[in-house]
């Protein structure tokens, strides 16, 4: 286990470091002068002192002092808003994201497990059917345009939520719900078609022939192998919602880490982008890591292998 | 109890499902078709029509432009304008349903910018579940058939574009291929633009299958057919020819269907984020997003939103239902963990 | 086991919202606007933008500040109107005994020379320190020097971090201050023509072979300089005269100077900030010889190195500033008319979707648009020029949208650019219908320009009229050129941001049909765009120019040869005579008559760009908000409003 687990760390090391240099060379090879900010040009003898001052005449020397720098957890300066270091930046809108995807993924499973499982127990009745068209919508729905309607139905029509900001608990509700939508429906879709195939296997019939009662049969016995999938996608989900809270912070007004990673990008703003970049990649190592060791633990095949 | 365990396994809601599979895939093919029919009409989107009586129209049955400027009949400078030329035969049809869907805010008619913007999203779709398959395929038959160190390195790179996040990638490619693409294709950006698009969707999209192909080439390997096929002298070229590809087509094409509603959901999100496809090129989650850009409390443009919307969200659920029924008809014991 | 992972998944639930729920609230503040794109930079030297200057002009108090309906300059943190010399190139400026700044201390003459020494470094990088070097007598010879030996010291710098000595890091070394340091340290290498790399290869041979030790050479070079820094700021004219007077030494006379004064570059800075002072040992520079500070200095809550956080002068004071969601400004208790400020906090809300933040508003939770820039602009427009809302205002803000013609390059991306010729611009911009583009594509109640500066909004300047719009004229004048219609029609590339969309089709559609000329639609992001202009890579692009201040010249110096805003290209020596003989006429009306010629050879004759319309952006207020006004500048001052509920 602990030799996976250092492998697995090793592994991630070397991902955000590949991802690391991938942006930083695209960074480079993006034409765009980062110090000029404003309408008026910057002066060639500021400018080229500047880049002297924040290392950045020089490629080689930017790459690693961006490391060294990024090792203390320090991002530097960004030239977009000249006020704020990278860390308060990030420090401020990364945890505002992770909240929202986190939230939605929770949401997503106790709220798609006990569907799914509902639906598989009631198979070619209306509960399923109404939950297969549910499950089919939830994934073609594009989350602005639900988010767009939700704001319309419950802050402009019934009045009951704020319409922007941040600071509250009303402020989550639409947001959370929103993103939570289309994982609910894989989710719920991945528990029915995992428990359809348990509940077919011998051991659900001896179990059912023994008289254990039927909930505990489901529940217990049927529900930890056929969640086998939902957790190996929980990994590459979590990613997602990570990824997929940017539209719903669009849409939404919430001050999430999406708008920076789109305008650093857009302003040529090199210390903000590379921060943004590491800092969610090594994010998404850890939850991918922290998905597939839940999925290895769970599964005894794999345990047993290692 | 018994009997419910009797009924699990069955066959169910076949008929049910095979209705719906059927009414999507007979929308799709319409919609191709009348797609492409209209696609002449649209040609030159970016050319706007008539300014003042067209602009934010709403829908009606009766066409709000003149047949002239439908016509697009090219004016020599300084000349009067000529006598109303009735258009004629499939242009005639065309004229009458010219303002059904409305106009948008350049007076541009929505109809024949929604049905191109049909043919470039699932453009952008079949490409990225193109580049998927090839890509996919060849990377995760080699890794599985070779196996070793080779197959630890590409799955390892397989790991760390997972790792990448994507929408980073896409900014960065968009901005940067851009001008370079430009030139490339004599100072065509919608065509950059969009190819920048195959490129970001489809460099994300191959991930899966590779992971995918491969397991099926460890399972098949495992299986003793290779071997058995190895010992009777067959080269490892003619291996892959005969006995392993035609095992992998069908899984590869199921999910090569499935990545297609993904891409155009990605290039949705991608628009409305202001990364996607840009203005003046229409695409369905480009319109979708300048609908829902144009909500407010003062006038409502419902056309805007509610055409747009609809047909991308019909799109997709048709999609998916399609690619779902292949999906359990070709590998129903599938983990469906790679649904993504 | 399934039920132990639910409860801990409701368990992370409920603790994540609660956590996130459990802050202490602030009292509803008694104005709430909305800023959609944030505070970009609260340093009154570097800002530009209009929604900062908004806050800093609120939290600080300048020399003058602008009458809320008139616009016209008024004393604030000075004690009466300045005395002005024959000349008119001194103004003395008496400070009021009892402005304040935000912890009690008193406002002193030498804060504004703090202030207005900062904006003018190299290290600052101000969008507007042009104002300054253009009028103050010595600023432009001070930032000379102060350029020169930044560069000279971050040569030294690298040569010190070991990096190699190219010939044009040895020709950055050769100021004469650098050449007397090695004077006494005993090398003695000739000075270097910059332009001539035969001479830098010299100097860069003979500074190898003396071997010289660079860092201790650095060392001694900034700890020089740091000791000259005041003599050098003692040629420049701003002078402190005790507590209470400043005086101005011009470089020529400047009537609009009380006007340019209220502007943020000019505002005063108060002593805190020397602590947060970049330092290299006790030297008060960074190595590279700049003069800069920890950019954090304008955050209230900041206090590393005893800093006691963003200290101002005006009628309020910030209060707390938290990153894209809201800004706090408080009444300055120690400000001198604070017991009358009936609006005693001011929430500035950032809500980046325009629409939410219109929805916001008419929900109630906000009580100030200063900006609506929506889709649907049209449809604002059409509601408040109706008067069907009475709290929907436009405003006729001085700022002119034009557009640029490539005057100097050959070819433009491989083909011949025929904007060269005056008679091609001619006709490109008399075929322009103006009044249906604003009528009929915009539809915003933007008002035409006939004119570059705008008419009516700057007292005594009455511009002169453009060419008309003529579209038989405009074809004669391009067959003219040699372009008639048939025959060699150019293709034409139209460069423009993804906003002017509308317009840019309106207009390509309308040369195309008057002129027979086909036009290339170029929609490019902002960045790039302003790549390609400043290389020129464009035929026709889109321009716009916000009056800095109210005077012709703002407009007019954008087309002086040379002027990094003149995108354009224009370089016309009789047209920057024109102006440099109107800034030395001491009479007004002589003044403006030859501002208005030179204008003239802008509309009428060269015509390098053609000016289409002024904006008319609308605002939202309230009913029970009083004592904001909608005005040219869109200068709110909280000060006077008093909000009713």
């Amino acid at each position: 286990m602990i030799r996976w687990l250092i492998r697995r760390l090793w592994l991630g090391l070397v991902t955000v470091f590949c991802v690391y240099t991938l942006t930083f060379l695209m960074v480079i090879a993006v034409p765009g002068n980062p110090f000029q900010q404003g309408q008026h040009r910057v002066a060639a003898e500021t400018e080229m002192a500047l880049r002297a001052r924040y290392h950045m005449d020089d490629n080689w020397l930017y790459y690693w002092e961006f490391l060294r720098g990024a090792a203390r957890l320090d991002f530097g300066p960004t030239f977009m808003y000249a006020d704020w270091t990278c860390n308060q930046i990030i420090g401020s809108a990364l945890p505002v994201s992770v909240l929202i995807g986190i939230l939605a993924m929770l949401t997503a499973v106790m709220i798609g497990v006990p569907l799914g499982v509902w639906a598989a127990q009631h198979k070619n009745t209306w509960i399923d059917i109404s939950c297969l068209a549910l499950v089919l919508v939830g994934i073609s729905l594009p989350t602005f345009v639900t988010g767009t309607s939700l704001i319309v139905l419950f802050c402009v029509s019934w009045k009951l939520l704020p319409i922007g900001g941040w600071g509250g608990v009303s402020h989550l509700v639409l947001p959370v719900i929103t993103l939570a939508l289309p994982f609910t429906a894989y989710i719920a879709r991945l528990t029915r078609s995992g428990m359809f195939d348990v509940l077919s296997q011998d051991f659900v019939r001896t179990a059912f022939a023994k008289g254990l009662a039927p909930r505990r049969v489901v529940w217990h016995h049927a529900l930890k192998p056929a969640l086998l999938p939902v957790v190996g996608y929980l990994g590459p989900a979590t990613a997602q919602a990570l990824t997929g809270s940017f539209v719903v912070e669009k849409v939404f007004g919430v001050p999430g880490i999406g708008q920076h990673f789109v305008n650093a990008a857009l302003n040529r703003d090199a210390g903000l982008m590379l921060g943004a970049v590491l800092v969610f990649s090594t994010l998404l190592v850890l939850f991918n890591m922290l998905a597939d060791a839940a999925y290895t633990l769970i599964d005894p095949r794999i345990r047993q292998a290692l | 109890m018994p009997d419910r365990v009797s009924q699990l396994g069955g066959r169910g809601r076949e008929p049910r499902r095979n209705r719906a599979v059927a009414a999507s895939v007979t929308f799709l093919a319409l919609l191709t078709a009348l797609s492409a029919a209209a696609l002449p009409f649209a040609s030159d989107w970016h050319d706007v029509q008539s300014l003042d009586r067209a602009v934010r129209h709403p829908p009606s049955f009766q066409p709000v432009v003149s047949p002239e400027v439908f016509d697009r009949a090219e004016r020599r400078p300084g000349e009067a304008r000529s006598e109303e030329r009735a258009p004629h035969g499939l242009k005639n049809i065309a004229f009458h349903l010219t303002s059904l869907l409305g106009h948008d805010d350049l007076g541009r008619s929505l109809m024949f910018r929604l049905l191109p913007a049909y043919l470039i999203s699932a453009g952008i779709g079949l490409a990225a579940a193109g580049i998927a398959m090839v890509v996919g395929v060849l990377w995760g038959m080699t890794a599985g058939l070779i196996g070793g160190r080779t197959d630890l390195i590409m799955m390892r790179v397989v790991d760390v574009l997972y790792g990448l996040p994507y929408i980073l990638m896409v900014i960065l490619l968009r901005v940067g291929l851009t001008p370079p693409l430009s030139t490339l294709f004599h100072g065509n950006s919608p065509i950059a633009n969009v190819v920048v698009l195959f490129v970001a969707i489809g460099s994300v999209s191959w991930l899966t299958m590779a992971r995918v192909v491969r397991g099926q080439v460890l399972s098949l390997k495992e299986s003793g057919f290779v071997e058995s096929a190895r010992v009777s002298g067959a080269s490892t070229w003619r291996i892959l020819r005969r006995h392993v590809l035609p095992n992998l087509v069908a899984t590869s094409l199921t999910y090569a269907l499935l990545v297609v509603p993904q891409a155009i959901l990605q290039e949705s999100f991608l628009s409305y984020l202001g990364i996607g496809i840009q203005q003046p090129t229409p695409s369905l989650g480009r319109l979708a997003a300048d609908g829902v850009e144009a909500v407010n409390t003062f006038v409502g443009f419902w056309w805007l939103l509610v055409f747009p919307c609809g047909l991308l969200v019909i799109t997709l659920l048709a999609l998916n239902i399609v690619g779902d029924a292949l999906r359990e008809w070709f590998d129903p014991k599938s983990r469906a963990a790679t649904l993504l | 086991m399934i039920r132990y992972f639910l409860i801990t998944c409701t368990a992370v639930w409920l603790v994540a919202v609660l956590a996130f729920t459990c802050r202490p609230s602030e009292p509803p503040a008694d104005l709430r606007y909305v800023n959609p794109s944030g505070i970009h930079t609260l340093d009154p030297a570097r800002m530009s933008w209009t929604q900062d200057f908004r806050v800093a002009l609120n939290i600080w108090e300048g020399l003058t500040t602008w009458d809320p309906n008139t616009l016209a300059p008024l004393p604030a943190a000075s004690d009466q109107p300045p005395q002005v010399s024959a000349d008119g190139s001194i103004y003395s400026f008496a400070l009021r005994r009892n402005g304040r700044w935000s912890n009690g201390d008193p406002v002193t003459a030498v804060d504004f020379a703090r202030g207005w020494r900062r904006a003018i470094e190299p290290g600052t990088a101000a969008d507007y320190a042009f104002l300054i070097t253009d009028h103050i007598r010595g600023a432009a010879e001070y930032v000379a020097r102060r350029h020169q030996a930044v560069t000279a010291l971050t040569a030294l710098k690298r040569l010190a971090d070991g990096w190699d000595l190219t010939p044009q890091r040895a020709c950055d070394l050769t100021t004469s201050s650098l050449l007397l340091l090695l004077q006494t340290m005993g090398v003695h290498c000739p000075a270097a023509n910059g332009d001539d790399e035969g001479s830098c290869r010299s100097v860069q041979e003979c500074l190898t072979a003396a071997e010289v030790d660079w860092r201790a050479l650095h060392e001694r070079a900034l700890r020089d300089h740091a000791a000259s820094l005041d003599s050098m700021f003692a040629g420049v004219g701003i002078e402190v005269r005790g507590d209470w007077e400043l005086v101005i030494h011009l470089t020529q006379p400047c009537p609009y100077l009380p006007d340019l004064l209220a502007l943020p570059v000019f505002l005063p800075l108060h002593e805190s900030i020397e602590r947060l002072r970049v330092r290299e040992g006790d030297v008060p520079l960074s190595p590279e010889g700049l003069v800069i500070y920890d950019p954090q200095w304008t955050k209230p809550d900041y206090h590393r190195a005893d800093y006691p956080g963003l200290t101002t002068n005006g009628p309020y004071r910030l209060d707390s500033w938290v990153f894209k969601q809201r800004a706090r400004m408080v009444v300055n208790a120690y400000h001198r008319g604070a017991g009358e400020i009936s609006c005693r906090a001011v929430d500035m809300l950032v809500m980046e979707n325009v629409s939410a933040a219109l929805m916001a508003y008419e929900a109630g939770d906000v009580d100030f648009l200063p900006a609506m820039d929506v889709p649907y602009d049209h449809e604002i427009a059409r509601l408040a020029q109706s008067g069907r809302r009475l709290d929907f205002h436009l405003c006729q803000v001085s700022a002119t949208y034009f557009l640029n013609f490539n005057c100097v390059s050959d070819t433009v991306r491989g083909r011949i650019n025929p904007f060269r010729d005056a008679r091609v611009r001619k006709a490109f911009a008399r075929s322009i219908d103006k009044r249906a583009i604003v009528e009929q594509v915009l539809r915003r109640g933007d008002r035409v320009a006939e004119s570059f500066v705008p008419a009516d909004v700057m007292p005594g300047y009455d511009p002169p009229n453009g060419l008309s719009s003529d579209a038989a004229e405009a074809r004669r004048l391009l067959a003219d050129a040699g372009y008639s219609d048939g025959s060699v029609t150019p293709t034409v590339d139209f460069l423009y941001l993804p906003a002017d969309e509308r317009v840019a089709q309106a207009l390509a559609r309308r040369w195309r049909e008057t002129l027979g000329v086909r036009v290339e639609l170029r929609s490019m992001e902002s960045k790039t765009f302003a790549e390609d202009i400043a290389d020129h890579r464009f035929m026709i692009a889109r321009g716009n120019w916000y009056a800095d201040y109210n005077d012709p010249t703002t407009y007019l110096n954008c087309l002086t040869t040379g002027n990094g805003n003149n995108d354009s290209g224009y370089a016309n020596p009789e047209f920057d005579r024109l102006l440099m003989e109107a800034n030395a006429a001491a009479n007004p009306s002589t003044r403006m008559a030859l501002l208005a010629k030179a204008e003239r050879m802008i509309v009428q004759d060269d015509v390098p760009i053609w000016p289409l319309l002024h904006y008319a952006l609308p605002v939202a207020i309230k009913p029970h908000v009083q004592g904001l006004h909608p005005n040219a500048r869109l200068w709110f001052p909280f000060r006077h409003v008093t909000v009713r509920r």
